[in-house]
């Protein structure tokens, strides 16, 4: 077989000084492994959703086109694409080593995020207000958990951002900042991913 | 909302009461003075010996992978004894309780566990011995073995894995805890539907085990996220994939699976705990819930679970047989290619666990097949092993028996795993013992392999052997005691006995009930002969002291390393020139070579967070199952605390120089020192500053 | 394990950013939303064409966010997550899509729904 070639006076067999794994894109794997994890408990929260999506599951409380409102979503798209779209462009501060522009963008996307977040939150208690809470029917228990779990991993995200804007002006854009600030721009972007489906398929499907 | 389960409550102590703790009862008296007087020995001897600081410094905090390793393999081996002990309850229970005039004894009707307590070890023996024995022990097995099978100093985050680690031994401490303190599920392992919902299991049983598993499956989720970016990103230079050893292509593959599986698990428990937290209908009778979405969940994970536990085992084999047999495994990319022919496989089966549910013949038909096709890379496997050995010079040493009878499991397994594929098959044993005698089989060659993976490793990291004829009638009775005890089983399917059942009410199983209790008296009488192995070969260590290469003929990187192996594991990377490495470096005597130089290498810092961080998650899942909210968020927010702090730390870790090196290296070779680290937790000398 | 001392500003994944890149990502997302919120809001269209034709608009936004704003591509730095969500995007698919299938036929076969239920309302996709 070829690999089994015999040693020759130029065959290593170490390797000094060799430099190993590069830190930053080891943990952007990692990250983005751990965001495909993420992304397979969405499904089966999807998976859920569909299954407890019909009239009988409704247990005769509402139905998705009774309490979704496409076009109230639709503003929730554009603030959470807009949240995104800050942090990415905060990101290309840090591209150009400004530490002021990299905290901005961070601030604006924290804005919108909450913007995007007291939507989802007025509609939430709405509903339950009106006796239509997760606890009504099997429809609502998916639609609420679906929503809320959405909404907790945002909170996360704007949890991490703000020990960010602490990090950045204390270390500067060391190694760790770095890797941190690029693995919340994949969960950041993540959580806009994720609102895509749930827009199209609860929102819109749904109305 | 119904944040408050029926019974009584209080602020301060949530629904624990005194009368939670099952003192009255004779069995776990026994069972907690035991455990007591082991646990008080334990300590004892740490105390006597003046071991704290070494325990705290060397084990507790290590980041170490092969350490962190071999402590997943003791917190595999306690539940795989705890386990034990739950299948040795239902089997002498199952033969006293047979016929409608078995005697009762200690409260019971039949036998002398009552229904209520019965139902309990069942959950707990199945739910143990998946999650908390096989699992760890094998992840054990990964930890120690991959990187060092690559060429790696460790793991892609090591302080990530010791978190890994926490999180599984907070969990097994949940489960350990709710045999003293409350009740286990009482819901089978899988957590049988609506049974689980809180108006039919209104105790704290299905919490201890949802919650148990819940925090294990992070532990697991970290983990595999750490073995794929190792894999990926770490491997020595040469290493192409395919000069991967086999092992850690299997490892790999079931991490794959271990990070995308997980997740529906993690989610079909979160909605029956929200339907018991919060008062959902996600798996209720009414109100539009819908039962079989839980058992589909549960099955989305829980078959590719199933080959997340049987594909190390494959790797482990594909070790042991080429080095037993001092030869290449025969057709190591038709392996590596059934391997993931198998992962992949392993998402498209999972409704043969409900071919009853009755969704139509075309929807079981397609199952059916998928599953069928599981056959075919299996087999190719099989077959590969078998031309493996085909001409070798096979030495039987007790890892390579333990790999034979595994093989020989493997087998009856999957024969009888392909009758169950068959819907009209399946219909007729649904839920009988044949089904529990098929997939014992499969685990108990999971079992093996850990048993030929413990013997085959074991001296790499201690530098002895354990002992061989102890090993061997170990070996003997416990393989004679399983072929006991399942044999009779399949029979018993074929008799029409269900599953889990407390009273054995038909005379006509008598005979083999009684055949099955004879085998685990073997598995009794083995497990003594486990231990006096243990003594014997602790006792005899130092007679012969191992090298690098204590079998001889092994092939692969990690036997490269000295032995006992350096925390550093290689004082300077190797060059991989071919598969396996060792054999040919051996063969054209190159085994020996050491390199010209040494040079700087920077390692990890130990860290006392991830073990409080796992404790912080013990106490969060403790004050969750007994609804203590004040407790559950201090928990959170240790969590909570600890990852931030830890992100604020610089944990640049610090650098060995070259001539401490080279000093390490020569006491190694003549066996002088160990593998301790040198205490760096005072004065970090070369830290890195960043 | 040698740690690297480049600037951490070199590395690719940042150096890939781009302003534009990012507009143009949430550009053409808002757009393809807009659009998808037209094709809701006329309810013009069957059931099944406006499910496909909706689905096909979140595709493309989900395709234009892999790349413009996930910058996936085969390049050294990004190639390995390529890969692993080439082979996750399966399991969604089969994640959802057999378990739709499968509790579409159980729900035909055992959950006999009463016609004035069913008519009531408009169809989801389990029906």
């Amino acid at each position: 077989m070829a690999h089994e070639a015999a040693p020759t006076a130029n065959t290593r067999l170490f390797r000094p000084g060799y430099a190993g794994h590069n830190q930053i894109s080891a943990r952007t794997l990692g990250f983005w492994l751990y965001m495909l994890s993420d992304a397979l408990l969405f499904t089966a929260l999807f998976a859920s959703y569909a299954v407890l999506d019909t009239p009988m599951n409704a247990a005769g409380g509402p139905i998705a086109s009774q309490i979704v409102n496409p076009i109230e979503g639709f503003w929730q798209t554009i603030a959470i694409l807009g949240s995104v779209t800050a942090y990415s462009l905060s990101t290309v501060s840090m591209k150009n080593g400004k530490r002021g522009g990299t905290a901005l963008g961070i601030i604006a996307s924290i804005v919108l995020a909450v913007v995007f977040l007291a939507f989802g939150i007025h509609d939430l208690t709405a509903l339950a207000a009106q006796g239509d809470g997760m606890d009504r029917s099997g429809y609502l228990s998916a639609y609420f958990v679906l929503i809320l779990t959405h909404a907790i991993h945002m909170g996360i995200g704007i949890l991490w951002m703000l020990v960010m804007l602490v990090q950045i002006p204390r270390y500067g854009f060391n190694e760790m900042v770095v890797a941190r600030m690029l693995n919340l721009r994949m969960f950041w972007q993540f959580q806009a991913t994720v609102w895509v489906c749930v827009y199209v398929y609860v929102y819109m499907i749904g109305a | 909302m119904q944040l408050q389960a029926p019974g009584p409550w209080s602020l301060l102590f949530g629904r624990l009461t005194l009368d939670q703790i099952p003192y009255t009862n004779p069995i776990l008296q026994v069972t907690f003075a035991v455990a007591a007087l082991i646990g008080l020995a334990v300590i004892g001897v740490v105390l006597y010996y003046k071991k704290v600081g070494y325990l705290w410094r060397e084990w507790l905090t290590t980041v170490d992978h092969k350490k962190i390793g071999v402590m997943y393999i003791i917190v595999g081996l306690v539940m795989l004894f705890r386990g034990f002990a739950d299948g040795l309850l239902i089997r002498t229970q199952q033969v006293l309780a047979n016929g409608p005039h078995a005697a009762g004894f200690l409260g019971a009707q039949h036998g002398f566990l009552p229904p209520f307590h019965f139902d309990q070890v069942y959950s707990a023996h199945g739910t143990i011995m998946i999650l908390f024995a096989a699992t760890p022990i094998l992840t054990g097995f990964q930890n120690i073995v991959v990187p060092l099978q690559i060429g790696a100093r460790d793991m892609a985050f090591p302080y990530m894995n010791a978190v890994s680690l926490w999180l599984t031994t907070a969990a097994a401490a949940l489960v350990m805890i709710s045999l003293f303190v409350g009740d286990f599920s009482q819901a089978g392992w899988v957590g049988l539907i609506p049974l689980t919902e809180l108006p039919f299991s209104p105790g704290t049983g299905v919490d201890y085990w949802m919650w148990a598993i819940q925090i294990s499956s992070v532990g697991t989720t970290l983990n595999a996220i750490n073995m794929i970016v190792t894999i990926v990103d770490m491997r020595a230079p040469g290493m192409t994939w395919f000069r991967m050893p086999v092992f850690s292509w299997t490892t790999l593959s079931t991490n794959i699976i271990g990070l995308t599986a997980f997740p529906v698990l993690g989610v079909a428990l979160a909605l029956l705990g929200a339907d018991r937290y919060l008062g959902t209908h996600f798996f209720t009778a009414g109100m539009g819930g819908n039962l079989m979405l839980y058992t589909n969940l549960f099955w989305i994970w829980g078959h590719p679970e199933v080959y997340f536990l049987i594909l190390p085992t494959f790797g482990v084999l594909s070790e042991v047989i080429p080095t037993f047999s001092e030869k290449p495994i025969f057709g190591y990319v038709t392996m590596v290619a059934a391997t993931f022919a198998i992962a992949g496989i392993s998402w498209l089966v999972w409704l043969h666990h409900f071919f009853t549910m009755g969704s139509g013949p075309d929807i079981n038909g397609f199952f059916s097949v998928a599953t069928m096709l599981v056959g075919i890379p299996t087999g190719v496997k099989v077959f590969n092993w078998m031309f493996t050995l085909y001409r070798g010079r096979i030495t039987y040493t007790v890892p390579m028996l333990w790999a034979m009878f595994g093989l020989f499991l493997l087998l009856i397994g999957g024969l009888t795993g392909m009758m169950l594929a068959l819907p009209a098959i399946n219909y007729t044993v649904h839920d009988s013992v044949f089904v529990i005698a098929h997939f014992h089989c499969m685990v108990l060659m999971v079992v093996c392999a850990g048993f030929a993976g413990v013997t085959y490793w074991f001296p790499k990291l201690f530098g002895f052997k354990l002992d061989e004829s102890w090993g061997k009638a170990f070996f003997w009775t416990f393989a004679i005691g399983t072929i006991t005890v399942f044999t009779a089983m399949f029979a018993l399917g074929f008799e029409g006995e269900t599953r889990r059942l407390e009273w054995t009410f038909n005379t006509a199983w008598k005979p083999m009930l009684v055949i099955e209790e004879v085998g685990m008296v073997l598995y009794v009488i083995s497990l003594a002969l486990f231990a006096m192995m243990l003594v014997v070969s602790i006792k005899n260590r130092n007679r012969e002291r191992l090298g690098a290469d204590p079998w001889g003929t092994s092939r692969t990187l990690e036997w490269l390393t000295p032995t006992p192996i350096p925390f550093y594991n290689f004082a300077v990377t190797p060059q991989v020139n071919t598969r396996d490495e060792l054999a040919w470096r051996r063969k054209h005597e190159l085994a020996n070579a050491k390199p010209d130089a040494y040079e700087e290498i920077h390692m990890p810092s130990n860290s006392g967070l991830p073990v409080i961080l796992g404790a912080c998650a013990g106490i969060f899942g403790f004050a969750m199952i007994w609804r203590i909210w004040w407790l559950a968020a201090l928990g959170l927010l240790g969590i909570v605390a600890i990852v931030i702090f830890r992100s604020f730390d610089k944990n640049a870790g610090y650098h060995l120089q070259p001539n401490e090196v080279e000093a390490m290296e020569r006491n190694l070779a003549i066996g002088s020192i160990t593998s301790e680290q040198p205490d760096r937790s005072h004065h970090s000398i070369h830290a890195e500053a960043h | 394990m040698a740690g690297s001392h480049s600037d951490p500003l070199a590395h690719p994944e940042v150096q890939q950013g781009g302003a534009l890149r990012y507009i143009a990502g949430f550009i053409s997302t808002v757009l393809l939303m807009g659009a998808a919120l037209i094709v809701t809001m006329r309810h013009d269209l069957a059931y099944q064409s406006f499910v496909e034709l909706v689905g096909g608009l979140a595709f493309l936004a989900l395709l234009s966010q892999a790349a413009l704003f996930y910058g996936l591509d085969i390049s050294r730095a990004q190639i390995w997550k390529s890969v692993s969500l080439i082979l996750t995007v399966p399991l969604f698919i089969i994640t959802v899509g057999l378990t739709v299938w499968m509790f579409q036929s159980l729900d035909q076969r055992t959950m006999v729904m009463p016609s004035s239920a069913a008519a009531a309302t408009q169809p989801t996709l389990l029906q």
